[in-house]
């Protein structure tokens, strides 16, 4: 009976130590925040964000914005795990939060609206990617507009720019200052899961 | 002395099936009866694209209203984009969004942002799983609907036959897939 439960445990153990490599690398591979900034303060294009977690696409085409919307088009934003699950938890970004928005055309409109008709029915489709835009929360270095610094890496096809500067408070903080101040700077009204939480998790 | 060993055993039971939603977490999951498992964990998976087809442009009945939010898991798109096809166990999840209902006749809503489309909530599952030998009649791909409607979505789902015909009609030539409307698989783009 003894060697049954030596067997048993060994077993046990074996289970458990084939888990602990998952975890460490999980934690091993997780920076404090992926913001790396050079010493005028520009913020570096950020990498591997279309792995993050995709908490939304806003859609503005532009055809429905007088052919020129200020964010053309499909606004797709992620967010990584570890600062999405503190959000969910405490309502609020931690330090060091990447937000990336990445823009895409619709694909080859055909009606006035910027719509086509696919089988699925009549809508909007993903183009080429267009563009970047990033907000980066750091409460020391972006005091000056509620802690979140709002950076521009190109509104064109790819590559975006490799770096960018701070944005002015017009360009980008001005509007999230009148709208969102209230939920971190971010219109979470428009991400299901940043409004109602992850019933997944 | 007993006791202890069926304390052991059950011990290691729950270990092996505490594992096992992570082991699914490699593929799709079935019931013995062949209903697909809500796949979990798929939010963080990549996504690939999000068409949307507004009530508003579809006589107020899109057939998947209205944001549709591909999901794939990184390793399965990386062999898709070397290798032109999906490999087995290839799971796609479908989330649908509603749109938030604005003033405009096509449903749009005028934002800070500009005039367009914003997700509200969460509004079904659809999923499509890869496996050649369970579902060989309709080109390899089985089809899923764990419901149109707000969570909490179905937690299994019977097979949909249905489905298959659109996309054996459109989409049979790029593996039964609608790359043409996601830039992750219409590029080589990591």
């Amino acid at each position: 009976m003894r060697r049954i439960i030596a067997v048993l445990t060994l077993g046990l153990g074996v289970v458990a130590a084939s888990l602990l490599p998952h975890y460490s690398r999980r934690v091993a591979a997780a920076p404090q925040t992926t913001a790396v900034f050079d010493a005028e303060g520009r913020l570096k294009l950020p990498e591997g964000y279309r792995h993050w977690v995709f908490v939304g696409a806003p859609l503005t085409p532009n055809a429905l914005n007088n052919g020129k919307a200020n964010f053309p088009e499909y606004h797709h934003v992620y967010v990584e795990e570890k600062n999405l699950d503190v959000y969910l938890k405490t309502g609020v970004f931690p330090e060091g939060t990447v937000l990336v928005k990445e823009l895409t055309r619709v694909l080859n409109p055909s009606f006035p609206d910027g719509s086509r008709t696919e089988p699925s029915g009549r809508g909007y489709f993903n183009g080429e990617f267009n563009g970047m835009d990033v907000t980066v929360k750091d409460s020391k270095r972006f005091a000056a507009t509620n802690g979140w610094g709002f950076f521009n890496f190109g509104h064109h096809p790819l590559p975006y720019s490799s770096w960018a500067k701070e944005a002015s408070v017009g360009e980008c903080a001005g509007c999230h200052i009148a709208y969102v101040a209230k939920t971190d700077m971010t219109w979470v009204q428009f991400y299901p899961i940043l409004r109602d939480g992850d019933k997944t998790k | 002395m007993a006791y202890l060993a069926r304390f052991a055993i059950g011990v290691l039971l729950m270990a092996v099936t505490a594992v096992s939603p992570r082991s699914g977490d490699s593929g799709p999951a079935f019931t013995k009866d062949g209903s697909l498992v809500l796949p979990s964990g798929f939010r963080s998976w990549v996504f690939i694209g999000g068409p949307i087809t507004p009530n508003g442009l579809n006589d107020g009945e899109a057939p998947f209203p209205e944001f549709h939010s591909v999901y794939i898991r990184r390793e399965n798109l990386r062999y898709y984009q070397e290798n032109g096809k999906f490999p087995e166990g290839t799971v796609l999840v479908k989330e649908l969004t509603l749109a938030q209902v604005g003033k405009h006749s096509d449903g749009s809503l005028d934002s800070a942002s500009g005039r367009g489309y914003f997700p509200s909530t969460l509004s079904g599952l659809d999923v499509m799983v890869k496996d050649s030998k369970r579902y060989s009649k309709t080109n390899d791909w089985g089809f899923f609907t764990f419901g149109h409607h707000a969570e909490p979505y179905e937690s299994s789902a019977k097979e949909s036959p249905q489905c298959a015909y659109c996309h054996i009609a459109n989409v049979a030539k790029t593996d039964m897939v609608w790359v043409q409307y996601y830039p992750l698989l219409r590029s080589k783009i990591d």
